[in-house]
């Protein structure tokens, strides 16, 4: 830790500079595939980092990213159906996931490990019933199976959509940055590394873990709204889909779970394996589950786990502090 | 009367159809209470079982029940080598290493039944499955029947085989303490992949009157997982008994919750039930 501090100093001048020519990238008229592609990866990257400070640092298994997603989103689109614009719809939108983050933590956090895991394996599947069989706007020809078009999301030009998750995916790293030098992170370091041990030293096992989850719920949430902006459209079978979970689980396994660059390496790889994939959908997700299987067998704590370990990494740790 | 004659039955075919979903549960939970492993691919290798019924029945023109014959021998294999291969490995790596390769098992199995079988819906038709069998006011497909005879048939093997053959013994040892039973000269990775391999044939029997019962799709695998993760939950490790009780009760839930919601909110019923079951009782009913 004595080591990452002040690296974060020394290269906040090089991080900035990245985010200004990312930000630049649409006006200077790149590829539209190369934006598309990118705001996946904003998109991706905001959802694996919180999904690591579930799973990497609070030690919770969370099954359930497609809840947050697909109700967050699902709140978007009612919103623009009472008639408001759509950009109103998506703070709410990431506020109704992390209230349901704190109703069904009633249930869920009663359950330790495994069974944490299993019981929010449920939760989108609940929902995905709830949507299909609600109609909360509109008439019958509208909702359920059907499903509903975004009201004014097709007005959005891509540069819009392109710059708000690359905004989503800022606020994500350096809320990930933030947290993890907070009291809150350290606490919840302590209780994934023994929470009897942490209880015992006044820390507040329980909440600690409702606040990351919660947290996560909300960027989750807001960054699901965000993609089905880009989207236009929402229907439930998608929306609370394994496909939200599978990427997250894949990107931040890759890159490695518990490591703060993890999620980033790991969601670059991921994209970039959807872009070369893009038309063998379902070979794509054999080839994911394959990958998965290799990396958890052969490199437990993934790419920068791995790579953290080896003599060149060390070297170059070093001479970044000195520089 | 007329309350208790409509009632009938959807709760015979609860109690029924619990007995499909014991089967089910029993793979699951003799993986969980053995290896203490969380199988999210138990669903999926379900489905696989009804899958291979499929194919005998379409391809060869074989009765589903009679491909059991290929498919147990089929699954147990392919769970022995799963075990052996991947997970005693993972084993030793952490418990959500052995969690998150089930789930990438899972996704393959998934996206190869699309691939190989299509999106589509399908079932088993046979010639007695439309059949159905009634007695006073109660009517219901012979295939329930079917299903709770298999289940009763599957629970006493199962006991019997734990209780006599010594693998059955070394099997429990494992599931006590599987340290200690190492030390005792049980070679427990073998022990661990047989129980596998057991479990996986238990797929292969539920997942042929899965698809007479009902029609499947390839990810049809995951809303049956979370029903046998309920039995299990509410049954308690390691008693058969108390499985069957699972089974029967998440049975009677989604019938009558059939009955009293509609055919569509039958599995929000079941669903629901498995999120209470493990927030009031996860420790179980019958746990030892």
């Amino acid at each position: 830790m004595k080591l990452a501090i002040p690296k974060l100093q020394s290269g906040f001048i090089p991080i900035l500079a990245v985010i200004v020519v990312l930000a630049l990238f649409p006006v200077i008229g790149v590829p539209r595939v190369w934006l598309l592609y990118l705001f996946l990866f904003y998109m991706y990257l905001a959802m694996a980092n919180m999904w690591n400070l579930l799973a990497g640092y609070s030690g919770l298994i969370c099954l359930c990213p497609a809840a947050f997603v697909g109700l967050s989103a699902y709140t978007m689109t009612i919103i623009t159906w009472l008639g408001l614009p759509f950009y109103v719809g998506i703070i709410p939108g990431g506020i109704v996931a992390a209230l349901f983050a704190v109703l069904i933590s009633v249930p869920v956090f009663r359950m330790k490990g495994i069974y944490f895991a299993i019981g929010t394996l449920v939760v989108p599947e609940i929902l995905r019933v709830v949507f299909l069989l609600w109609r909360p706007v509109g008439g019958l020809m509208d909702g359920g199976g059907r499903g509903y078009t975004i009201f004014g999301a097709a007005e959005v030009s891509q540069w819009q959509n392109y710059w708000s998750g690359l905004a989503v995916a800022i606020v994500s790293v350096f809320l990930m940055r933030y947290i993890l030098r907070s009291k809150l992170g350290r606490g919840l370091a302590a209780i994934r590394d023994n929470d009897l041990t942490a209880a015992s030293s006044g820390i507040n096992v329980f909440n600690l873990k409702l606040f990351s989850f919660v947290i996560a719920a909300f960027v989750i949430g807001i960054a699901g709204a965000i993609f089905y902006v880009y989207q236009g459209f929402i229907e439930p079978v998608s929306a609370f889909g394994m496909q939200w979970l599978i990427t997250t689980i894949l990107a931040t396994v890759i890159g490695g779970e518990g490591t703060e660059e993890g999620p980033i390496v790991g969601t670059a790889i991921v994209v970039f394996m959807y872009f070369l994939l893009a038309r063998y959908a379902e070979i794509s997700l054999i080839i994911q589950g394959i990958i998965l299987i290799i990396i958890m067998l052969l490199a437990p704590e993934g790419i920068m786990g791995f790579a953290r370990k080896t003599r060149i990494y060390q070297s170059l740790l070093k001479l970044s502090v000195k520089g | 009367m007329t309350v208790f004659t409509d009632l009938a039955t959807p709760a015979v075919m609860g109690i029924l159809l619990g007995g499909l979903y014991a089967v089910i549960a029993l793979g699951l939970s003799l993986i969980f209470g053995v290896v203490k492993e969380m199988n999210i691919a138990h669903g999926d290798l379900v489905i696989l079982g009804a899958y291979i019924g499929y194919v005998a029945l379409t391809v060869f023109g074989i009765d589903p029940i009679l491909s059991l014959i290929v498919g147990v021998p089929f699954l147990f294999m392919i769970g022995f080598a799963i075990q052996k291969l991947l997970l005693n490995r993972a084993f030793k790596i952490s418990m959500d290493a052995t969690l998150i390769i089930a789930f990438g098992l899972s996704i393959i199995l998934q996206n190869l039944y699309q691939l190989i079988w299509s999106p589509m819906s399908r079932g088993l038709t046979t010639s007695y499955s439309l059949n159905s069998f009634t007695a006073g006011c109660v009517s219901f497909p012979i295939v329930y029947l079917l299903d709770f005879i298999v289940a009763i048939v599957v629970m006493l093997l199962l006991r019997e085989f734990l209780r006599r053959t010594y693998l059955g013994i070394a099997i429990r040892a494992a599931a006590q303490d599987w340290r200690a039973a190492h030390l005792k000269g049980i070679n427990t990775g073998r022990v661990f992949a047989f129980t596998f391999g057991i479990a996986t044939a238990l797929a292969a029997v539920s997942g042929v009157f899965l698809g007479l019962t009902f029609p499947f799709t390839p990810v049809s695998g995951i809303s049956f997982l979370i029903i046998a993760l309920g039995v299990v939950v509410l049954g308690g490790l390691g008693s058969i008994a108390g499985t069957f009780i699972g089974g029967i009760t998440f049975g009677l839930a989604q019938t009558l919750g059939g009955h009293f919601f509609g055919v569509a909110a039958q599995m929000l019923v079941a669903y629901t039930m498995v999120l209470v079951v493990l927030a009031v009782i996860p420790q179980g009913l019958f746990n030892r």
